[in-house]
């Protein structure tokens, strides 16, 4: 298990003051920050740009030091068991760097494969193994330049699997790819976690694709943790209600009023009812699951309903939501 | 030992085909240090270079050819070292470096690893060039069978330990490109290349001692122009040895700490 235990990154950043002057400015990117990892988990680390994603992901890894805190890996500290915590650590990056371009896909793996200690017959059957989960076994030979966006961030994931590793740090793994392809990926995140036991954290602008991983989010504004439970609780504690949109081909009699009846039973409010063509629109707020009792109700007074759908609030509204408080 | 091997052969691998990737580049590996070697020889051709040339008490003049042999191939393995770490800014730029110390890989190993790549591909076609070369110059006068392997270990080992300590500072330092300018044309004037160290004034003999390149050229034409037996080269051997126990102490100095630095300062990002 992973655990942080209030850590705190302060950079000191030189700025120029003149042509011969500078200064040393202290910028706190995370602050007191703890959390868990734990395997077979996926935990999501989110926030705006600047929130300290990075730098949380980058202590753990240990590449860089906590300035206060500490950080234990299967309680090895991360910092005085440096070498140790590496070997069972992996960092994936978004984006087209942290590779060598002329060499090839296989080639890139082979090598750093060898700065883990791999054996080579291992590492062959590893990068074969990985190579084909990512997609890439007919471009194994060819040299990254000219792979495409996609293929490059394949061979990222590839590369921060070649140690097998028990902890693995995720940050924006899935920037740039095309929708087939992230899906895939996502698809293979869940099942190290799930199939292989592994613990991972996630840090991704793809809100939608948090809460389809994601066990935790923690929510980080400015190095601080602000908010940490499960997606849907997360949600839920902002958002309590969610939206039944029904299309109706018309309200006849005392619909109306039986429903607002039912719905003042059950917590709920007739938000809107607005004329569209062919019929009615209805869009109901509540607390509560009342679908069914609001078609009983309806197919009691003969009413056909044409559609209807449940509009439940999403993590990526929670998270915009905090981001605008917190703006204001 | 077996990591450093396996780590020196991958190194060996990945060096040759991210920077060798066109056949021109041989070419040029032995193009530029023959036309070196070639213009030293020339540069000396319109002065009198006998007796009474002051020169004549450094340089035996009917040995010119494999004084300068052995300067040039010498400064080649050294000047490899010093483009291998010039190299180690790309590494930040393309964040293969932060790849590279995420891992647990041994730093000595991976900076050594490193200089003893470069060394080979940068060296081995000059080296060919200059063996060759060897067969067909005068003035070869070796005491036992082993002064020219001995010669050659000793500067190849020189050189790795050497490059080490370079790839070491540009792998931490952002404003290490002063060191180029630095390495090129003074190491080559003072370490005794084209002129021997004990021609210059005494501030000359002084600065030439910052090179480890100097302690090899000596024992180097010790053993192969001089006839030298070991005990005779024994006071400059020790001398290296010194200065390289100096380099690989500092080299693991500054990994350590120039390491602990980055982690704390996150600057291994910054290029």
């Amino acid at each position: 298990m992973l655990v942080a235990e209030n850590i705190t990154k302060v950079y000191k950043q030189k700025t120029r003051t003149g042509f011969f002057k500078s200064k040393y400015q202290e910028t706190t990117a995370v602050s007191d920050l703890s959390f868990q990892m734990e395997p077979g988990k996926i935990i999501g680390l989110l926030g705006l740009n600047g929130a300290g994603k990075t730098t949380t992901i980058k202590m753990c890894t240990t590449l860089l030091e906590p300035t206060s805190g500490s950080i234990t890996i299967d309680g090895l500290d991360a910092v005085k068991d440096d070498r140790k915590v590496k070997a069972i650590v992996n960092m994936i990056a978004g984006g087209e760097r942290m590779l060598y371009w002329r060499l090839t896909g296989k080639e890139n793996l082979n090598y750093f494969g060898h700065l883990y200690g791999i054996k080579q017959t291992e590492l062959d059957n590893r990068i074969k193994e990985l190579l084909n989960e990512v997609g890439l076994e007919e471009a194994a030979n060819t040299p990254v330049e000219q792979y495409s966006k996609g293929m490059k961030q394949r061979l990222q994931i590839a590369r921060g699997l070649i140690n097998d590793p028990k902890y693995l740090f995720l940050d924006e793994p899935t920037l740039g790819l095309d929708a087939p392809i992230a899906r895939h990926l996502r698809g293979y995140v869940k099942q190290l976690a799930q199939e292989k036991g592994k613990a991972i954290l996630l840090t991704s602008h793809y809100l939608q694709e948090v809460e389809e991983l994601c066990d935790e989010v923690y929510v980080l504004d400015k190095g601080r943790l602000i908010k940490h439970d499960t997606p849907k609780r997360l949600t839920a504690s902002i958002f309590n209600e969610s939206k039944l949109h029904i299309w109706l081909s018309e309200i006849k009699g005392n619909v109306k009023a039986d429903l607002e009846q039912l719905l003042i039973a059950n917590e709920a409010r007739l938000e809107v009812i607005q004329t569209i063509e062919h019929g009615v629109e209805l869009i109901i707020k509540t607390k509560k699951e009342i679908t069914s009792p609001v078609l009983n109700l309806l197919s009691t007074h003969d009413t056909t309903v044409q559609k209807l759908f449940v509009d439940e609030p999403k993590l990526e509204d929670a998270i915009l939501y905090l981001a605008e408080r917190r703006a204001v | 030992m077996r990591e450093w091997i396996h780590l020196f052969i991958a190194e060996l691998k990945k060096e040759h085909r991210n920077n060798f990737h066109s056949s021109l580049i041989y070419f040029s590996l032995l193009i530029w240090p023959a036309i070196g070697f070639i213009t030293a020889y020339y540069s000396f051709k319109p002065f009198q270079l006998d007796g009474s040339s002051p020169l004549s008490r450094f340089i035996d003049p009917d040995h010119l050819i494999l004084f300068l042999l052995t300067g040039y191939l010498s400064y080649i393995f050294f000047w490899s070292q010093v483009q291998s770490a010039w190299r180690m800014g790309y590494e930040r730029q393309s964040g293969t470096l932060e790849i590279i110390f995420l891992t647990p890989v041994n730093r000595l190993a991976l900076v050594y690893g490193r200089s003893f790549s470069t060394l080979v591909e940068g060296v081995w076609l000059f080296f060919v060039f200059v063996m060759l070369t060897l067969f067909f110059v005068d003035g070869i006068a070796v005491s036992s069978f082993w002064s020219v392997p001995f010669a050659l270990i000793l500067l190849i080992g020189t050189a790795v330990i050497w490059g080490g300590f370079l790839n070491t500072v540009f792998l931490f330092s952002r404003d290490a490109g002063f060191l180029y300018t630095i390495l090129d044309e003074p190491m080559s004037i003072f370490s005794g290349v084209r002129i021997p160290p004990l021609a210059f004034p005494i501030w000359g003999k002084i600065f030439s001692l910052v090179f480890p390149l100097t302690y090899t050229l000596n024992i180097m034409r010790k053993l192969v122009m001089e006839k030298a037996a070991f005990s005779e080269i024994l006071p400059s051997l020790a001398a290296l040895l010194v200065v390289l126990l100096v380099l690989v102490i500092a080299t693991a100095i500054i990994i350590k700490k120039a390491e602990q630095h980055l982690k704390k300062t996150g600057n291994m990002v910054l290029f």
